[in-house]
Order: C-alpha cells, then sequence, then structure tokens
C-alpha cells in the first residue's frame, strides 16, 4: 500500500465556524507526517476524524484501506493514539497500565506479557514499572502514554502534541523514541514547535483557519516561500506570503 | 473479553483509594456497632426494633450499597475529566462494553460489601442472643441486587452528567434520604405521615424493607417491596445507561 490515509473533502463544523475546510490529503506509508498551525487552525480535529473521535460534515477518508464511514471498527484496529492531555489510568502502575490497554484491544494473556516487556524495554519504562501513573513527572507519563499507544501495534499512530509542557531534555528523548519509530509505522504528528517538525518529519502539512496551506518536505516548503528555515517558511504560508 | 478488561481497571482505580474503603466498608461496620450498642440501651418497654440486629444488619448493608454508588459515580466523571477516556473511544471498545465494565465491579463490591455486614452482623447478632439463619442472610441479599442495580445507575448517571467536583455532592444527598427515608435508623411504619407517604414514592424503603423481609414473620408486603425495587432499579439503570450512551455520543461529536 502506498498511502495509508487518502483524505477527500473532508470537512468539520461546528455550528457556523468551519472546523476543517474539505481537505485533501495523502499521506505514504511509513512515513512522518507533521500537521502543523496554530490553535484553532484544524489539526486537532482533523485527527479526531480520522480516529473516529469526531464525526465528519463530509468528505472521506480511509486508513489503511478502511473507510472512516462505513469501517471504521476496521479503522479503530489499526490506529492508535496519544492525545494532547494525559491519558493514563492514574491509580495503575506503568506495567498494568500497559496490560491494559492491550487486554482493551484483546491481546492474549502471553501476547499481553510479551508486548509490554517489549515496550518497557522499547521506552526503557523498567525503572518505574511499578509505580502508579499519577506519580510520575510528566515526561514519564508522556512516554507511557505513547507506550500505550504503541502496544496494540498500530500501522498508523497519531501523536497529538507529544512534547507539549516537556523540558528540554524530555522533548529531545521523546524526538529519540519517535524517530527510531520512523520506516516502521505511519505517524501523524500535530506540533507548535517548528524545530520538533523540522528535526522528524518526513512531509509538513501546514494548516490555517481549517484550510490546508501548504504540503511538501522541509525543503520544498522552503523552496515554496525561499524561507531559510521552518519557522519563516511556516510564517509566510499561514499570513499569505 | 473487553468489558472484563475494564471492570478489572476500574475496581483497581476504586480499590486503591483508601477513602473508598473508610466508608464503603469503615463506616458502615463502625455504625453497625454503634446503632448496636444503641439499641442495648434502649429499654425493652420502648417497643422500639428498627435497631436490632436483625433490621440494622440489612439495613446497614443497603447503606452501605449508598457508598459504592458514591465511588462509582466518582470514577465515571474522574475517567470523563481525563483523557483515558477519549483514549479507550478511539479503541474497539463498544458502549456495551463501558456500561459491563462500571456496572461489574459495583456488583462485585457490593457483593462483598454485603457479605462482610452479614458477618459481623452475625457476630454481634451471637453477643445479643440473636442466630441469623445462613438462608435468610442468603435470601437478603438476592433481594438486595436490585437495590445495587439502582446504586449502579445512579452512579453511573451523576458520573455521566456532571464533574468530579459535583458528582460527590449529588450522592450526598441520595445517602442522606436514604439514611432520613429508607427506614434504616428510624422506624418508618411507626412513624407514618408525609414521612412514611414520601419513603413509599421513594425505592429507598421499599429495598431495605425487601431486604428485611427474610427475617420476619410477615412476609405479606413481599410484593409491593419486590416490585417497587426491581422496577426503580431497572429504571434508574437503563436511564443511565441511555444517558451514559449520549454523553459518550455527544463527546465524539
Amino acid at each position: 500500500m502506498e498511502y495509508s490515509i487518502e483524505i477527500k473533502g473532508l470537512r468539520k463544523e461546528f455550528g457556523s465556524k468551519i472546523a476543517v475546510n474539505d481537505l485533501d490529503l495523502k499521506v505514504k506509508e511509513g512515513s512522518l507526517f507533521a500537521f502543523l498551525g496554530v490553535n484553532g487552525a484544524g489539526k486537532t480535529t482533523t485527527i479526531r476524524m480520522l480516529t473516529g473521535l469526531t464525526t465528519p460534515n463530509g468528505g472521506d477518508a480511509s486508513v489503511m484501506g478502511y473507510s472512516i464511514h462505513d469501517s471504521l471498527q476496521e479503522v479503530k484496529k489499526v490506529v492508535n493514539l496519544s492525545p494532547q492531555e494525559t491519558s493514563v489510568a492514574p491509580n495503575l502502575t506503568v506495567r498494568e497500565n500497559l496490560e491494559f490497554i492491550a487486554g482493551i484491544y484483546g491481546f492474549d494473556k502471553a501476547k499481553t506479557k510479551e508486548k509490554t516487556e517489549q515496550m518497557m524495554e522499547q521506552f526503557s519504562l523498567q525503572e518505574v514499572e511499578n509505580s502508579k501513573a499519577k506519580t510520575l513527572s510528566g515526561g514519564w507519563q508522556r512516554k507511557l502514554s505513547i507506550a500505550m499507544a504503541l502496544i496494540t501495534e498500530p500501522k498508523v499512530l497519531f501523536l497529538d502534541e507529544p512534547t507539549l509542557g516537556l523540558d528540554v531534555l524530555a522533548r529531545r528523548e521523546l524526538w529519540r523514541e519517535i524517530e527510531a519509530l520512523k520506516g516502521k509505522i505511519t505517524i501523524i504528528l500535530t506540533t507548535h514547535y517548528m524545530e520538533e517538525a523540522e528535526a522528524l518529519s518526513d512531509e509538513i502539512a501546514i494548516m490555517a483557519k481549517g484550510d490546508l496551506k501548504a504540503v511538501g518536505t522541509l525543503e520544498e516548503l522552503k523552496g515554496q516561500t525561499g524561507a531559510e528555515n521552518l519557522e519563516e517558511a511556516f510564517i509566510k504560508i499561514v499570513e499569505g506570503m | 473479553m473487553k468489558s472484563i478488561v475494564f471492570a478489572k481497571r476500574t475496581i483497581k482505580e476504586i480499590m486503591r483509594d483508601p477513602i473508598s474503603y473508610i466508608f464503603c466498608l469503615g463506616f458502615p461496620l463502625v455504625m453497625l456497632v454503634i446503632m448496636s450498642i444503641v439499641d442495648n440501651s434502649i429499654p425493652a418497654q420502648a417497643n422500639m426494633t428498627v435497631f436490632h440486629i436483625e433490621n440494622l444488619g440489612p439495613g446497614i448493608a443497603y447503606f452501605g450499597l449508598t457508598f459504592v454508588m458514591l465511588f462509582t459515580s466518582i470514577q465515571v466523571s474522574k475517567d470523563r475529566s481525563t483523557a483515558l477516556l477519549l483514549r479507550l473511544y478511539a479503541s474497539p471498545m463498544k458502549p456495551v462494553d463501558y456500561i459491563i465494565g462500571y456496572t461489574l465491579p459495583i456488583c462485585i463490591l457490593g457483593l462483598v460489601q454485603m457479605t462482610i455486614c452479614f458477618i459481623a452482623s452475625f457476630i454481634v447478632g451471637l453477643c445479643t442472643d440473636y442466630t441469623f439463619a445462613i438462608g435468610d442472610i442468603l435470601l437478603s441479599m438476592l433481594a438486595l441486587f436490585p437495590s445495587v442495580l439502582l446504586f449502579a445507575g445512579v452512579g453511573i448517571l451523576f458520573g455521566s452528567v456532571v464533574g468530579e467536583k459535583a458528582a460527590p455532592g449529588l450522592c450526598s444527598i441520595i445517602i442522606t434520604v436514604t439514611g432520613m427515608v429508607g427506614g434504616i435508623w428510624m422506624d418508618i411504619d411507626g412513624l407514618g405521615g408525609i414521612i412514611k407517604k414520601v419513603a413509599n414514592v421513594l425505592p429507598f424503603y421499599h429495598g431495605v424493607s425487601l431486604a428485611k423481609l427474610p427475617f420476619r414473620e410477615n412476609t405479606e408486603q413481599l410484593w409491593e417491596h419486590l416490585i417497587w425495587t426491581v422496577a426503580c432499579g431497572l429504571v434508574v439503570y437503563v436511564l443511565a445507561v441511555i444517558v451514559f450512551q449520549m454523553k459518550m455520543k455527544k463527546d465524539v461529536k
């Protein structure tokens, strides 16, 4: 499959406000695709539609070949997300959180154990294995949240502002974890941080007020705008050059 | 299976809050002992039987369920306030999995609580020359199950419609009303008047009376209490399921 995600005319309205305006987009399988935009650009709403958390008002999208309209349950089996906010069970330990999500996705005992061990190692969670999630720092919670999304072996992983509010060291550590996933699964990332999109993404989409303003690789976006870096290119695109 | 996994999580979340032990078990047991001492101090001429252990035991077993309701409502509202439910909404879980996942822990916790309450009542009974028949205790526990459904429904309902801070407040109203007109701390039949009228239209007095019936000679009101208790339990539970699903749909609009 060349494209993991194919979006055709996807639209979302909240009353008279158009949150996402007839979005057309394709995301290559195994790539890391970043959505950039200021608050209210439509990034999170797009992710919510693609994961079945919000029903679109128009258009359609296929995720790994499954339509979000006709085969949402199938879509849910092949995607997972790490939301913006803390999304862990606070009184469960790190290990129990991982086992809980594996169980929700129907893994048997042996596979749950195997995948839990794998995630603990991949995200170096062993030192906090028996700590309750609510006692963890923001950085650890975010790592756990991503591990909880990955344990289900998604084909497409949605990371909604994964490093928001993290200190620079925790952010860099998380970047390394995300970078290690590149090529293995398709990752859709939303972020406010230009350097994050610059460092991690294969392709970048820039959204403003629900519209897709530009899409391309970092070099393509810089070339289109004559900018020296992504931040400059972003400002030029959002402000209409 | 997903619902069982979710139910296990809910039980762990509730039981790992030490306050839940204090209220769900500690408080009813302390009340059982205190009221038994009070009962012992009331002269026989007063003919006040509400604190006799055969009435107090099932009454407190019923009262304990109100605290299970409280912790359920807190758990549901807490889940809604964090992004955990958002993550789960994006999973292949279906609405029925959430409902079973919240209801099953309430049934288990309610059963454990009733069992402990009746064991304590049995021991107190032995000290006060009353011997509970095991069959009667089992019948009483069976009679309490529609009320478990009622309180599960109220817990899910409040947890679905209000936030983490407001849910305990609403539940405390139900706990107070249960205490006042449930016939646990007061002899409603002896009082009569408006209190009796109010008690008759609410499910609590009927639920408590139904739980007390196996220990009584006179069972003529069995059907009245049974119908009220089962009907209210079902109506409130179904309402809670509908409201929870509506809120879930609203969350994903």
